[in-house]
């Protein structure tokens, strides 16, 4: 049998419900809508995507072997549209430096010159220094570099003659990786510690709040000097950086758990955590359904504006050359050559990395700033 | 097109213009302000007329949102930067247009010819210099005189407006004095240099009741004497009735209709202003039902708080009480009403009854069973069977939970209903008892109004189907209409589901209209406890006599 009669209308309620057009927006939604306004905040949103993706296909943007050697201290190649009679072609182009075979008559040293006869002609996905994607898959192409695979620097060699901008599209690797790891223990232990401090109160958070301040005041460069030198100069490389890694974990912590324990403090006494004790739920399903939830915002931010601080760090500690030993690379150890002023002086070009850190820290801010203004929609 | 919007009984002129023979000192026209937000513009005023008179006072009164607010500080040039005023406003102050005024004129007319008390006395004064200096700058800034001379002249507004001690005050910073003396303060700072235009945006709203006559008052007195015009922004139909010669209805932006305070109350005519007025609390609950079963015994309850005050060296503890050995009995179907001004300790008691903190000493029965002494993991198997409704909804719901998961809750942790859908099915049904539809279980908070949102956490409280919920003020921070309907819908739920109230409230009228008994609390003790009808008819202390004066005269 078939009811044909009509569907009751739905009950309605003397409250009239009005659905603004995206009143109804899940959080991610609401929280992407408000950092699209903010152009720093895109940018560096932006920066922090093109970063992560170099680092992990370093080898491929890199244009060259990061430890091959060549002319030390060769300065930045510039790219060129001209031939050698100066007249323009299409294909850029890049002329090397090389002895020519006069000799001054001063110095009676060979003069160097540009090197008209030679380009070396540049083009995209060029096939050049062997290496493995993700440390597996045999490969050979690179984004850009010469298409006959000879050396290009653009931005000159240090002083093994090394590739500067190869060295530090892969030192981004190692930079990076230790700034991510260093925040995700130190976003972990330290929200974690802040949620239980801050909630439970008392004497334990008492306690628990001078140990933080006992971190905090911590001496932390001659610390890290005196960690670091702990480990065996043979200990391999890996180890070193676990406890590169490990040191600056274990002195990050606190603050990160300071500013949670703030937060939650505040929300520990607010309404609905009191109507959830109302009815009955338990301190862990307080501290993960409603704290967590609402310091989440927090952390987020606290987040992207630590792993600056992470990666000036390491640069800081690279440059002492107390965080990551050779053969491994990062921008740290390689500002380590700019130690000596004449150095500097004769061959700024090495300084580069310099920008690299400075763009790094750039971005990450400016998507910290701008999460800061979009996270709490409500 | 504007023309037809035209309300019949809000016209750009006064209903008593005819009668007059003096200009009036404020001629707002057509004033509209809009606010530029994420996308476009929000209307917040929508051509707002209205003329104020020398040595009167006007009333603007309206629900939240209804731009009484915006509308003052139109007048006043206090708007934000956000704020676009219409180009065909115009506000005349005694015949010129102000807000055609550059911003170097209107300062010099803003403290001086036109001055403002705000809502929050506490915000509204720096806490870092002296309520003298503070006094001294506002004169000396619109007058050339020397310090001593200003000094003095503050100390006569402070006599002015009636605070104890007056010299010694001037010393003093804003922390040292009450609520009701800052306000003062503020008041005469106000006054400081005999302005012509007094804007009083909701003055006592922050203020216990008792203090809320006494400023009402103040301020009404220093009129007469000073031959002041002041606008008055209320939500307080009380206040306006008794201290307002003409009243302004505004509704959503729009003056909805005006009138002489008598004519208007004695015969309203536009549809939301006999709403409004209709709004009142009213009613009285439902008698009691013979014999009805104890529910709640409490006996001797006493709540403390130690204050450590001394040096580091001579550490002193000071003991606080905020409730000093308090018995209450609660009936099955009873309504129990708890008054008090703030620091009574009313809360504390409340939540010490439901175990929401600890107390020192005292016994609590609930249904016979004794709940004193019990852990929070003790305590878990009663939760579902008493809950409680906070004062304020916008805290009280967490923000990142949906509806659904918020009024779930208290399912999930007491293990009630089977399954998720049955789970479900609960919460609908408690959604449409508290008067909300039952589809909105996947919205957030932030897309309800103070009102839904306050429905939404009685449906949290009545899910667990409670035998008794804890009332925290839970009308307080709601509109007048709005607080209409949750106090039907409580009286309803009690009706269909038993439920014993203990209805915490500073309002004596929503008292009046809600509970059987009453017991009045002040200084975390008991002065006076009866039934209803008979504590505010024929209260027995000069505490309550002054509580239930405030409530229904406000004078």
């Amino acid at each position: 049998m078939l009811a044909f009669d009509s569907a009751p209308p739905p009950p309605t309620t003397e409250l009239s419900i009005n659905k603004p057009s995206r009143g109804h927006e899940s959080y991610i939604a609401l929280v992407w809508r408000r950092l699209r306004r903010s152009w720093t905040g895109m940018a560096g949103l932006v920066l922090v995507v093109l970063l992560i993706v170099m680092a992990i296909f370093a080898d491929f943007f890199a244009p060259m072997d990061p430890k091959a050697t060549d002319v030390g201290f060769a300065p930045p190649q510039m790219i060129s549209f001209h031939d050698k009679d100066g007249g323009f072609v299409f294909q850029p182009r890049v002329y090397a430096l090389s002895d020519s075979e006069e000799l001054d008559p001063v110095t009676f040293q060979p003069i160097v010159g540009v090197d008209y006869d030679n380009p070396r002609l540049l083009g995209f996905f060029v096939k050049g220094a062997e290496y493995r994607l993700f440390g597996l898959i045999p490969a050979n192409r690179h984004f850009f570099g010469s298409t006959d695979g000879q050396p290009v620097h653009f931005l000159g060699t240090d002083k093994f003659g090394r590739d500067v901008l190869s060295r530090a599209i892969i030192g981004s690797r190692i930079s990076l990786t230790i700034a991510l790891t260093v925040v995700f223990i130190v976003t972990i232990i330290g929200t974690t510690v802040g949620m239980v401090s801050g909630y439970f109160g008392g004497t334990f958070d008492i306690w628990l709040q001078r140990f933080v301040e006992l971190v905090l005041a911590f001496p932390q460069l001659p610390l890290y000097l005196a960690l670091t030198s702990l480990i065996p100069v043979t200990a391999p490389t890996n180890v070193f950086l676990a406890f590169v890694i490990a040191v600056m974990s274990a002195l990050g912590w606190a603050q990160m758990s300071r500013e949670v324990r703030g937060k939650t403090l505040a929300l520990a006494r607010i309404d609905y955590v009191r109507a959830a004790m109302a009815v009955g739920a338990t301190d862990m399903r307080i501290i993960m359904q409603h704290i967590f939830p609402n310091v989440m915002s927090h952390v987020i931010v606290a987040v992207t504006l630590a792993i600056p601080s992470v990666v000036l760090l390491e640069s800081f500690l690279g440059f002492l050359g107390f965080a990551v030993k050779p053969p491994l690379i990062s921008w740290g150890l390689m500002l380590q050559d700019t130690a000596t002023y004449s150095v500097i002086g004769s061959y700024p070009w090495i300084l580069s990395p310099v920008g690299f850190v400075l763009v790094t820290v750039f971005a990450f801010n400016a998507l910290g700033d701008g999460l800061r203004d979009a996270v709490d929609p409500y | 097109m504007a023309l037809a919007l035209v309300n019949s009984f809000a016209p750009p002129v006064r209903h008593d213009h005819d009668g007059r023979s003096d200009t009036p000192i404020i001629d707002a026209r057509n004033v509209a302000v809009n606010f530029k937000v994420e996308d476009g513009m929000v209307e917040a005023v929508k051509d707002v007329s209205f003329q104020l008179y020398r040595g009167e006072t006007i009333a603007i009164v309206g629900e939240s949102g209804s731009g009484k607010s915006v509308t003052a500080r139109t007048v006043m040039g206090l708007l934000s930067k956000r704020a676009v005023v219409s180009e065909a406003s115009t506000v005349a102050y005694d015949g010129s247009n102000i807000l055609k005024f550059s911003e170097r004129a209107r300062r010099k007319l803003r403290g001086d010819r036109i001055s403002m008390i705000f809502q929050e006395p506490m915000s509204s004064l720096n806490p870092i210099y002296t309520i003298g200096s503070q006094i001294v700058e506002a004169i000396r800034v619109h007058r050339r005189i020397s310090k001593r001379d200003a000094q003095k002249r503050a100390l006569e507004l402070l006599e002015h407006v009636q605070i104890p001690d007056p010299a010694a005050r001037l010393m003093q910073y804003p922390h040292q004095l009450s609520g009701g003396q800052r306000q003062r303060v503020m008041i005469a700072m106000a006054l400081a240099n005999d302005p012509d235009v007094l804007i009083a945006d909701e003055p006592t709203t922050a203020l216990d009741v008792t203090v809320q006559a006494q400023i009402l008052n103040l301020i009404r007195n220093l009129q007469k004497e000073l031959g002041m015009a002041v606008i008055l922004i209320t939500h307080d139909l009380t206040v306006v009735r008794q201290f307002s010669d003409y009243v302004y209805v505004m509704q959503l932006g729009e003056v909805r209709e005006h009138n002489t305070t008598e004519a208007l109350f004695a015969n309203p005519q536009d549809a939301y202003t006999k709403h409004l007025l209709a709004s009142e609390p009213r009613g009285q609950a439902n008698p009691l039902p013979e014999g009805s079963d104890v529910i709640l015994d409490a006996k001797g309850v006493r709540v403390s708080f130690m204050m450590r005050h001394g040096t580091f060296l001579k550490p002193a503890m000071r003991e606080l009480v905020a409730v000093d050995s308090l018995d209450l009995t609660l009936r099955r179907h009873e309504t129990l009403g708890l008054v008090g001004e703030s620091g009574s300790g009313k809360t504390t008691f409340g939540q010490a009854i439901l175990r929401l903190n600890t107390p020192e000493s005292g016994e609590i029965h609930f249904d016979h069973q004794p709940i004193h002494g019990l852990s929070r993991a003790e305590m878990r198997p009663l939760r579902a069977r008493m809950q409680v409704v906070f004062q304020d909804p916008f805290s009280s719901l967490n923000p990142r939970m949906t509806i659904g998961q918020i009024i779930e809750e208290g399912l999930v942790v007491n293990r009630l209903g089977a399954t998720k859908a049955e789970r479900q099915d609960r919460v609908r049904e408690a959604l449409i008892a508290a008067g909300m539809p039952g589809n909105i279980l996947s919205r957030f908070p932030h897309e309800f109004s103070g009102g839904q949102r306050q429905r939404i956490a009685i449906a949290r409280a009545i899910a667990l189907e409670p035998e008794f919920i804890l009332l925290d003020e839970p009308t307080s921070a709601l509109d007048l209409s709005v607080q209409a309907q949750i106090i039907e819908l409580l009286r309803k739920l009690q009706d269909e589901r038993g439920l014993s109230y203990l209805f915490i409230s500073h309002d004596l009228k929503v008292v009046r209209a809600l509970c059987h008994r009453v017991i009045v609390m002040q200084h975390g003790k008991i002065v006076e406890e009866g039934p209803v009808n008979e504590v505010l008819s024929h209260p027995k202390t000069a505490y309550t006599e002054r509580l239930v004066k405030a409530a229904f005269e406000v004078a």
